[in-house]
């Protein structure tokens, strides 16, 4: 058995090399289509946390103009309550606001600029927690009814349907994409294990006529195309590794509060996906190639 | 090995043999002859099951070989060793390796390889020549170096499909003396050959071929008919 992986092995190294030019174009293909596999992961899985993030936040948060008298907040306060829709209303003050602003900016590595106004630009709020995140009821229009008090609501609904929207359209344009390219990479990889089969042509007949099983005469094919599977999967995984670190900090910038980030699950997410559809995609276009030489 | 009534027609149509019959003893050496196209070669790839009679039944080591299931091919093939008129030698392979290579792919363990090549290299008398490559050998070398690999499985059938075709009479000679001395061994041979000279002068058993039909079957024949 280890004797037989190590020929097999061997040959498919020789092979390999024998046929470079294919096979370097054959991995380059597959390092292209499993970049592009590991960055679809990436940002779905990307969306769905910020999906989940958003979902668990207030569903409706509405920003009070400065200097609104208190009892004009408690009346609001009440009035609120008593909707049915409504779970839970919490009132948040300037400081408290400015606060967590404060810890937010420190967690990303954002200097503090209010400190340098002296003063307090951030709002205070209303936080309306929905007993039902779907239904809002009345809640947007008794914010708006007392005039001068609410400056701006944000509706939690939007942006999750925004998202949702989001990333419905990119796992399907992706996937539609990620098949075309898959389909793509099958082809090259038969084709370059093809051009592996026919230099090897006499080789084949003469293990053939000495009395060779098939397996000897498949599996170092099949090796050299789990090798270029292999091969990409490395290059792709290396450079995801150097990408990472930058790649990070933009999103960061982009999509501040919302927390994506390349954690370590993820990482190995996509390492495992990686190297798994490498080695399939470069052993079934193999077995595909040889297949159809064997049986005669 | 032996035909019966064995007929193989070509999906175009060509009838390559039509009705043989066809009993080899072990330990036999057979001369197969007739014109080109007379169906030798056909004949040599049904005995190797590298194809499959449209009809009639082919033994081979006692069994038929129509029956035979697709995995258990190639041990059967490891009982017969074949030699071929353009020798069928890897060029980047030197005369061991070429030899070792028909034990390498069939799984034989690495501590077997070394003795048996050296054994077989040893019968051809290539020992002296083992660590060249092919194209550094004159023709009989490579023949020689191709009887090697069809004798390292100690097969109990050779069959050779025209060996001589490619080299000059001197060498030929060699390469039949050879054979003989392969068969005197116990192995059966089965020799398919154009070559007039040497089947005449052997007065071996000689099977002449023609139209797909076996024509003449006689022990101590000549290469053609004796009218």
């Amino acid at each position: 058995m280890i004797r037989f992986v190590a020929f097999a092995a061997r040959r498919a190294v020789e092979g390999f090399w024998r046929n470079r030019v294919m096979s370097v174009a054959a991995t380059v293909t597959m390092v292209l289509m499993l970049l592009l596999l590991s960055g679809l992961l990436i940002v779905l899985s990307g969306l769905s946390a910020g999906l989940t993030f958003v979902q668990q936040k207030v569903d409706v948060q509405a920003y009070l103009n400065d200097g609104v008298a208190p009892d004009k907040i408690t009346a609001l306060t009440l009035q609120l309550e008593a909707l049915p829709e409504v779970a839970s209303v919490t009132y948040k003050n300037k400081d408290q606001a400015l606060a967590e602003w404060r810890a937010q900016q420190a967690a990303q590595g954002n200097a503090d600029l209010v400190a340098v106004t002296g003063t307090n630009p951030i709002p205070a709020s209303l936080n309306i927690k929905l007993k039902d995140p779907g239904v809002y009821g009345q809640v947007v229009s008794v914010l708006k009814a007392p005039p001068g008090v609410i400056s701006r609501i944000d509706e939690t609904q939007q942006v999750v349907d925004a998202i949702i929207a989001i990333t419905n359209v990119l796992r399907t344009v992706g996937l539609v994409i990620l098949i075309m390219v898959a389909l793509t990479v099958l082809f090259i990889v038969v084709n370059t294990i093809r051009m592996a089969v026919m230099a090897r042509a006499d080789e084949i007949e003469i293990m053939r006529l000495v009395g060779a099983s098939d397996a000897f005469i498949r599996w170092p094919f099949i090796f050299e195309g789990l090798l270029v599977g292999l091969l990409g999967a490395v290059v792709t995984l290396a450079i995801l590794g150097l990408g990472a670190t930058p790649l990070s900090h933009l999103t960061n910038t982009l999509v501040n509060e919302v927390p994506i980030g390349f954690d370590q699950r993820l990482g190995e997410q996509v390492a495992v996906l990686v190297v798994g559809a490498g080695l399939v995609l470069g052993g079934l276009g193999a077995w595909i190639s040889v297949r159809s030489y064997l049986i005669r | 090995m032996a035909l019966h009534d064995v007929t193989k027609v070509y999906p175009n149509g060509n009838r390559a043999l039509n009705g043989v019959d066809l009993m080899v003893p072990d330990g036999d050496f057979v001369f197969l002859v007739g014109p080109s196209g007379a169906g030798k070669t056909t004949l040599t790839r049904l005995l190797l099951r590298d194809e499959l009679a449209t009809g009639g039944i082919v033994y081979v080591d006692g069994r038929d070989l129509a029956g035979l299931r697709r995995r258990d091919v190639p041990a059967m093939r490891r009982r017969i060793g074949i030699v071929f008129q353009d020798f069928k030698l890897l060029p980047s392979k030197t005369v061991r390796e070429n030899v070792a290579f028909a034990l390498e792919v069939t799984g034989t363990p690495r501590v077997a390889i070394g003795p048996a090549v050296e054994r077989a290299l040893a019968l051809v008398g290539l020992s002296g020549v083992a660590e060249q490559r092919p194209a550094q050998l004159s023709g009989g070398e490579q023949q020689r170096t191709a009887i090697a690999r069809a004798m390292v499985h100690n097969p109990r059938i050779v069959i050779a499909d025209e060996p001589t075709g490619n080299l000059d009479p001197l060498i030929s000679w060699e390469i039949l003396q050879l054979l003989l001395h392969i068969n005197e061994l116990g192995t059966t041979v089965l020799m398919a050959t154009h070559n007039a000279e040497v089947v005449t002068a052997l007065r071996k058993r000689v099977v002449a071929l023609e139209e797909g039909r076996i024509v003449r079957d006689e022990i101590g024949g000549g290469y053609h008919h004796a009218y």
